[in-house]
């Protein structure tokens, strides 16, 4: 029968969850299948197909409304409709043909015991959409470990040489100052002093925890006592994933890597697990070692290359922006450092701010600068021509350095954003305390300030006082609810285009801002409802989980949707950096794969439930 | 009292005749499917059984060509049922004709490995008994089907059968004005209906193709339509 019904089975075999069934399970749920066809206009169910069905569209449109008449989503080819699966939902379920549709339908309970022994696949259809984006985020996380490119690395790259080495009869304590010294956090273990010894054992700082000190052992014993046999080992021309592997399976931390029968090196799993961050760690080096602007510059055209290798690694969105956000942070700084060489000490104490992605450590490569300055109350008027000039020199830096001015001004270098601390102090009390729409409009950014450079406390104190005055402040959240909440993530998608609330069309998803800035904002809410200092995103949501703001579960959920829009931008931004365009936040749907499709829909899902119960809440 | 019309005189027909030919009908295959009474033609088409049926063969003339494959698949209920459908390629015993192989895409090899005409016709009549055939232009699937029963039975019985391309062709002559003909082939009558193309072309595709523009054609009549309106 496979091969007679072959285009019905090759067209679902398309659709997830579909795809991952084996043929033999396809060709059972074909069988259970019927076709049937719905005319224009007419409403879903179709009477002849009866209740608890899954259909499958295969030509036409189908259009989802609630009682209000509200359109809630639309389906078309190989789209699945799951409405009419239980019978409860039948009720305030209101689908009708958009134009003529021929569907696949099938029982859902028959669907349910055929695949019985798939469970993700009936999961797909069961869970929520909560459920699933949690379940494709862990996937994700775990996928993130097993880095497609460790594969391609070899296991030279991440392993420290030479190997550190001790007789088996010299004494723990022998072994613990040998590590010690050397910084390392194991020893392997030989039969005596020769380079051709053969190993026998390792010891851990672990093993020196758990054997010795717990143990009460007496620590002038031979090192052999406590030390690991049976030790697993692993060959220099080994890649990168097999160690791995391999230390992931048998949940060991330290792996010795062997050459010619020989310990030759050692590689630990944070070795492998912060590669990226460790090139981070080297751009902030050359950062702040470069002399002028001018190397500064040129250390800058690594960016791009960072962010790309970032997404490739499958690092986490959080992660790829705090990497960035330190870099940025690091640019900053040294063009401040340059700039008092030329300038002199600063007249009086002072910080130089970051706005913004950056203030809320979720930069990319190559964003705008928000910045400004806060300035001791002692300043004189004349102070703030240096002032001035250290502003001009570091966001000219910047901005040679890819980082390019803020179109909306806000900036160290416009006076009115290079303040001392009590003018600071009344700006946040004028947006707190008499609230506009507009003015808040255009400063959310400022809710997010960090101290970049300078005098923490600054900043800090007037944080404090902001909190004070925003904590259970109804009407100013109602203000700043009301801007969050016209940001609106869309339907779904219809065919090719991103299916706006209205039921218009676009041709792109915007992940910005019908995406992620929606979450920031609600996670600014939150924070500034319950006065929490944090500015990231993912922290403020960690931080208000569990407050009468925000339940934990849906602290989590949001959490889940923000990590997958960062990452999906993340992986965009990545192809077009390497194909040396422009990174933009734009995604075209026919390039967004069909599963990619329902986990959007569910992060979309997610953001309108809680901007839903936000709007109730004002 | 039926007979003041003319199709239906033709509809009651159908009946007289099954019981007639069950007369002369040989034990077997054949008889046990005229055995089990046609549906009524005034039962209501929404609530019919119908199996929808496409043949292919080396030509058109069906005492000279031969019958290479048969496809069917069952509608019921305004719904086709993947899992009633049915597809084998027939050994025909001589060799095809090259021009032939390319139109059906069936080759000698495969034909080899086909079952004897006798059991195929002898399954598709099982899944007859009692129901209405669909195709697409009736000509070839009652002609060919009638003269496999010839040869097989000794009897040549009638089928109810229903045309696609019949009720196509009614619905265009009411309309009064000029068409193409090429209008009523399956492929262009199913763009008509935006149904989507199928890739090959074979008799199950073809059953099943035939089975969907049916759907569509009639997902406007009325649910009191009678079987007699589409029956040839």
């Amino acid at each position: 029968m496979d091969n007679d019904l072959a285009d019905i089975s090759a067209f679902i075999h398309e659709i997830p969850p579909f795809d991952q069934l084996p043929p033999n399970l396809l060709s059972q749920v074909i069988s259970a299948c019927t076709i049937c066809y719905v005319e224009q206009g007419y409403s879903m169910p179709p009477k002849q197909c009866g209740a608890n069905k899954l259909y499958i569209l295969r030509k036409g449109a189908l259009t989802h409304t609630d009682h209000n008449d509200e359109l809630l989503g639309k389906y078309s080819e190989a789209d699945i409709c799951t409405l009419f699966c239980q019978q409860e939902n039948e009720g305030d379920t209101n689908v009708q043909a958009e134009e003529d549709t021929l569907l696949y339908c099938i029982d859902y309970q028959t669907l349910h015991t055929i695949v019985i022994n798939y469970p993700a696949v009936i999961e797909f259809f069961s869970q929520s959409a909560e459920q699933r984006l949690k379940r494709k985020m862990s996937q994700i996380n775990e996928e993130a470990v097993i880095a497609s490119s460790l594969m391609n690395t070899s296991i030279k790259q991440f392993y420290h040489t030479p190997v550190t080495t001790i007789e088996k009869s010299a004494s723990i304590q022998q072994a613990a100052i040998k590590m010690t010294e050397r910084g390392f956090s194991c020893l392997i273990i030989t039969e005596d002093q020769s380079s051709t010894s053969k190993p026998l054992g390792i010891v851990t700082d672990k093993d020196l925890r758990r054997r010795c000190i717990a143990q009460g052992l007496d620590y002038s014993l031979p090192v052999s006592e406590v030390m690991t046999t049976n030790m697993l080992t692993i060959d220099s021309q080994s890649n990168a994933y097999e160690a791995l592997m391999i230390m992931t399976a048998k949940r060991v931390h330290h792996l010795p890597v062997m050459k010619k029968g020989k310990p030759h090196a050692m590689v630990t799993i944070t070795d492998l697990m912060n590669n990226e961050s460790q090139n981070a760690v080297n751009v902030i080096h050359i950062i702040r070692k470069a002399k002028d602007v001018d190397e500064l510059t040129s250390i800058s055209t690594m960016l791009p290359k960072l962010q790309i290798k970032m997404a490739k690694l499958g690092t986490t969105a959080d992660h790829a922006g705090k990497s960035i956000s330190a870099i940025t942070t690091a640019f900053t700084i040294r063009l401040i450092e340059l700039a008092e060489q030329t300038l002199g000490k600063a007249p009086v104490a002072y910080a130089w701010l970051a706005a913004g992605s950056q203030g809320r450590q979720e930069q990319f490569a190559h964003s705008d600068q928000d910045n400004a300055l806060i300035i001791a109350d002692d300043m004189q008027p004349d102070d703030d021509k240096w002032f001035a000039q250290l502003a001009t020199f570091v966001s000219d830096g910047l901005a040679r350095c890819g980082f390019v001015y803020c179109p909306g001004d806000i900036m160290a270098t416009n006076p009115k954003w290079r303040q001392p601390q009590h003018v600071w102090h009344s700006y946040f009390q004028r947006w707190v305390n008499t609230p506009s729409p507009k003015a808040l409009l255009n400063s959310s950014v400022f809710f997010d300030l960090t101290t970049v450079h300078g005098e923490p406390s600054l900043l800090a104190q007037v944080r404090e006082k902001l909190l004070e005055n925003t904590k259970g402040n109804s009407l100013f959240l109602a203000h700043l609810s009301k801007n969050a909440l016209s940001l609106r993530p869309p339907l779904g998608f219809f065919r090719d285009f991103v299916l706006i609330k209205n039921g218009e069309n676009k041709n792109v998803l915007d992940l910005k801002h019908n995406g992620i800035a929606p979450i920031v904002d609600l996670a600014r809410i939150y924070a500034l409802n319950e006065g929490v200092a944090a500015t990231n995103t993912i922290e403020r949501l960690q931080q208000v989980a569990g407050t009468p703001s925000l339940t934990k579960s849906s602290a989590a959920n949001l959490i889940d949707a923000y990590e997958f829009l960062g990452l999906l931008r993340m992986e965009h931004q990545a192809k077009l950096l390497q194909a040396n365009e422009k990174p933009d936040n734009y995604l075209a749907p026919k390039h967004i794969s069909k599963l990619e499709r329902e986990h959007l829909k569910d992060a979309f899902k997610v953001i309108k439930t809680l901007q839903d119960s936000r709007q109730a809440t004002y | 009292m039926f007979t003041h019309h003319p199709f239906l005189k033709w509809l009651v027909g159908y009946e007289i005749e099954r019981k007639r030919d069950l007369l002369r009908a040989p034990e077997g295959p054949l008889k046990e499917f005229l055995s089990v009474p046609f549906p009524s033609v005034n039962s209501l088409l929404n609530q019919a059984n119908i199996v929808s049926v496409d043949f292919e063969t080396t030509g058109l003339d069906a005492v000279q060509d031969k019958l290479l494959s048969v496809g069917f698949i069952e509608v019921q209920q305004q719904q086709i049922h993947l899992g009633s459908c049915y597809h084998q390629i027939i050994n025909t015993q001589q060799k095809l004709k090259a021009d032939n192989v390319i139109i059906h895409q069936i080759t000698d090899q495969q034909q080899l490995q086909g079952l004897p005409l006798e059991t195929v016709i002898e399954t598709l009549l099982k899944a007859l008994a009692g129901k209405v055939m669909l195709v697409h232009f009736a000509r070839i699937e009652r002609e060919f089907l009638k003269q496999a029963c010839l040869e097989l039975y000794g009897v040549a019985p009638s089928f109810p059968m229903i045309d696609t391309l019949v009720i196509a062709k009614r619905r265009l002559d009411k309309k009064d004005v000029a068409y193409d003909p090429s209008e009523l082939r399956l492929a262009s009558l199913r763009a008509k209906y935006q149904l989507p193309q199928y890739s090959a072309h074979n008799a199950l595709n073809d059953a099943i193709a035939t089975a969907e523009l049916f759907l569509a054609q009639t997902a406007h009549y009325p649910d009191s339509t009678p079987l007699k309106q589409v029956l040839l």
